[in-house]
């Protein structure tokens, strides 16, 4: 049979970031997808020949606007494991609450993209209507909405205090009553359900296979999270990784949409057994330059996320690679595109999550 | 086989027709920010010695400071509000301010090309006499 080849991308509705995948298609099925990316290449990397160590993190948070919080903590823990930083208690768990706050901020932006992209624009709004109220939390309390700079090497930049905590919880709490209807429409809803079951099926052997990594492997049901690590006080935390079994496009809805009630949770735990009180220690500065070399991990919405940082006892880096999550769900992807119908292409590309600026840096 | 019938947005969108809109009427009501945002940087010509560490330890080179001539500018749109200038500035001449930044528009590029967002200051040098007593 005749073969067309269609690009999918840089531009289409349903990515809000450039990529391009080449469809092969023979009719209407894809039986080849060609992947490129590289159109919002920023060589963030390299700016740590230019930028201090102790300046690099504000840089390395804007690599992604929707993790960034996430970002600047893997580049501030890595360093401090370079250089044997004691981290204050009530930093660490200030940057847990944060660390979950931008989780429940990512899915909720997620989800709405999700919704826009199955043509459910009523949910699309309230999805991001809820969004806004996280994003309001972080101004309050890191003074950005997006990109927060409080993370420094050795610890934080601001408190929450008690106060402003137990309010933040009541919010995010009653958010989570407000989000509980949502979540509703997305697992009942016949049209959703229409849409998304049965569409791209990642079996488990195969979410083994291509490495795939976070809510993509979870939902192929691999219990697989970086937190269960304990590393950044998520030992004091009770919890299990979300598993769905399915494995297609409504289970990675499904999967998301219960880790949202899982970080308000978390969230909870983490204010009630943190050390309370004002004016507690947040930061202890590092001395000297760093040498050594580091792998740190997280886990970030996506997935996890790894960073490399090699220090030569200069003011500036000798190397800083980020390996993001959707970088290692690129694979993943391709094996869903191939062999689907060419309409179901947008769905099973939205549901990976990608984020092409994290990839791309 | 799921019930066409059982549509769950409905209440929800019911509620919508009667609720008032989620949004602001921007730029008729603008929402306050809160204590503590970050906003842009100020600066007070008046403490500064330029000692240019600043536009050193700046991650995103939005500081010019050119010691001999007494200079001092910073280029808003370049600046990314990191804070670290005003950490590292031992004369406390630097400030983040809280409300929401400028815009700047390509019609503020004067016939001159300058910049939008580009802020300079200049001081003067001492008198003599100031000078004399100094060294
Ligand atoms: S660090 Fe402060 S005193 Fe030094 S040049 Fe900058 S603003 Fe002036
Ligand atoms: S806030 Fe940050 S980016 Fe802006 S001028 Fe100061 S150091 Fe530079």
């Amino acid at each position: 049979m005749k073969r067309t080849t269609i690009p999918f991308g840089p531009q289409h509705p349903v990515l809000p970031e450039p990529i391009v995948l080449d469809l092969i298609l023979e009719d209407e099925k894809v039986i080849d997808a060609i992947p490129t990316i590289g159109y919002i290449h920023r060589g963030l990397e390299m700016m740590v020949e230019r930028v201090e160590y102790t300046e690099m993190g504000f840089v390395v948070e804007r690599i992604c606007g929707i993790c960034s919080f996430m970002h600047g903590m893997g580049y501030c823990v890595s360093l401090e494991s370079i250089m044997n930083v004691e981290v204050p208690e009530r930093a660490r768990w200030l940057r847990l609450i944060w660390a979950e706050i931008s989780r429940v901020q990512s899915h909720l932006l997620w989800l709405g993209l999700g919704a826009d992209a199955f043509g459910f624009e009523n949910l699309f709004m309230h999805c991001w209507r809820m969004r806004e109220e996280i994003l309001d939390i972080f101004e309050q309390t890191t003074g950005g909405r997006i990109i927060h700079s409080v993370n420094r090497i050795g610890g934080v930049k601001r408190d929450i205090s008690d106060t402003e905590l137990a309010a933040i919880l009541a919010r995010l709490q009653q958010l989570g009553a407000e989000f509980k209807e949502t979540a509703r429409v997305f697992g009942t809803d016949p049209s959703i359900r229409h849409r998304l079951s049965g569409v791209g099926v990642l079996s488990m052997e195969d979410a083994r296979a291509v490495d795939a990594v976070g809510p993509m492997a979870r939902a192929s049901g691999i219990a697989m999270d970086t937190r269960l690590s304990g590393t950044f006080m998520y030992d004091h935390i009770d919890f299990q990784p979300i598993v769905e079994t399915a494995g297609d496009c409504l289970a990675r809805v499904l999967v998301r949409l219960r880790e949202v009630d899982q970080s308000i949770d978390i969230i909870r735990q983490a204010i009630d057994r943190m050390p309370k009180g004002e004016g507690m220690p947040l930061e202890n500065k590092p001395r000297g330059n760093p040498t050594g070399e580091v792998f740190t991990r997280l886990e970030q919405p996506r997935g996890e996320v790894l960073y490399y940082v090699k220090a030569n006892g200069t003011k500036n880096l000798e190397r800083f690679r980020a390996r993001t999550p959707t970088f290692a769900n690129i694979p993943a992807m391709i094996k869903l595109v191939k062999g689907s119908d060419l309409a179901d292409v947008p769905q099973i590309i939205l549901t990976i999550d990608p984020c092409i600026s994290c990839t791309e840096r | 086989m799921a019930n066409p019938f059982r549509l769950p947005m409905v209440p929800r969108a019911l509620r919508n027709l009667a609720s008032k809109p989620a949004t602001r009427l921007y730029p008729t009501e603008i929402r306050p920010r809160f204590a503590g945002a970050r906003g842009e940087i100020e600066f007070d010509l008046e403490t500064c010695n330029f000692c240019m560490l600043c536009a050193r330890r700046c991650p995103a080179a939005a500081i010019t400071v050119a010691r001999d001539d007494r200079y001092w500018s910073i280029d808003q749109l370049v600046c990314i509000a990191c804070g670290v200038c005003v950490d590292v500035c031992a004369k406390k001449s630097l400030t983040m301010s809280e409300g929401s930044r400028h815009i700047h528009t390509k019609a503020e590029i004067g016939p001159d090309g300058r910049r939008p967002g580009l802020e300079e200051w200049t001081k003067p040098a001492p008198p003599p006499a100031e000078i004399n007593t100094a060294g």
